[in-house]
């Protein structure tokens, strides 16, 4: 249960992150055409990586978890 | 538990990433002072607000998840609640039994049964409704 509210909050941390990648074109900060200030530079960095980390994380995750059920069949099959 | 150290490892790294980004719009210098919040301030703010606490959600569970892990393994034992201890029941009173009853009640019946008998006896106090008392036709029995 504990870790089925952490893997929701890792989802939500890759949604924002992706939010953040978005946001200076969504609420229109960053002019079109025009070099990127400083306030889209850092929103694409820090939303790119807190995308990327919790994506990985929940790979790897998933992953653990797939290699958990793996070694449980062997285990039924022996 | 390798997967729950890495993602809590990650949550960690968000809640940083959020509180990073409330400050930023101040520490980088595009929210201009003592003026108001501009679009690019609020957006900041309140997508690193929502990142902070719910990075840290998932700190929490991680770390409670893992400590449910370690327990199970047997590799923490998990302190026991100090509770108040209850009183101990008072041990109840021993009941007579008929026996007890019967020794205890015995004087009380051998003075009735003197009583009783001394009013039934010619010269004493008569019963009014002529009969012999109970204990003396037990008696004659």
């Amino acid at each position: 249960m504990k870790a089925k509210v952490g893997v929701s909050a890792l989802v939500l941390l890759f949604l924002g992150g992706l939010w953040l990648v978005a946001a200076p074109f969504a609420v229109g900060y960053q002019p079109r055409g025009a070099a990127y200030v400083d306030a889209t530079i850092n929103d694409l960095w820090l939303g790119g990586t807190i995308a990327a980390l919790s994506f990985v994380s929940l790979v790897v995750y998933a992953a653990d978890a797939l290699r958990e059920l793996a070694q449980r069949g062997k285990h039924a099959d022996a | 538990m390798i997967r729950k150290f890495v993602s809590a490892v990650a949550a960690a790294l968000g809640v940083l990433a959020g509180l990073w980004l409330m400050i930023a719009p101040f520490a980088l210098g595009t929210q201009p002072e003592d003026a108001d919040w501009t679009n690019t301030t609020l957006s900041e703010f309140f997508t690193g607000l929502g990142v902070t606490v719910v990075a840290l959600v998932g700190v929490i569970a991680f770390v409670l998840a893992i400590r449910d892990d370690l327990v199970e393994r047997g590799l923490v034992v998990p302190k026991p609640r100090q509770t108040e201890p209850e009183p101990e029941p008072v041990p109840a009173a021993p009941q007579a039994s008929s026996a007890e009853l019967a020794s205890l009640l015995a004087p009380l019946v051998e003075a009735l049964r003197e009583d009783l008998t001394s009013r039934s006896r010619p010269g004493g106090e008569h019963r009014q409704n002529g009969m012999a008392s109970l204990v003396g036709v037990e008696e004659n029995r």
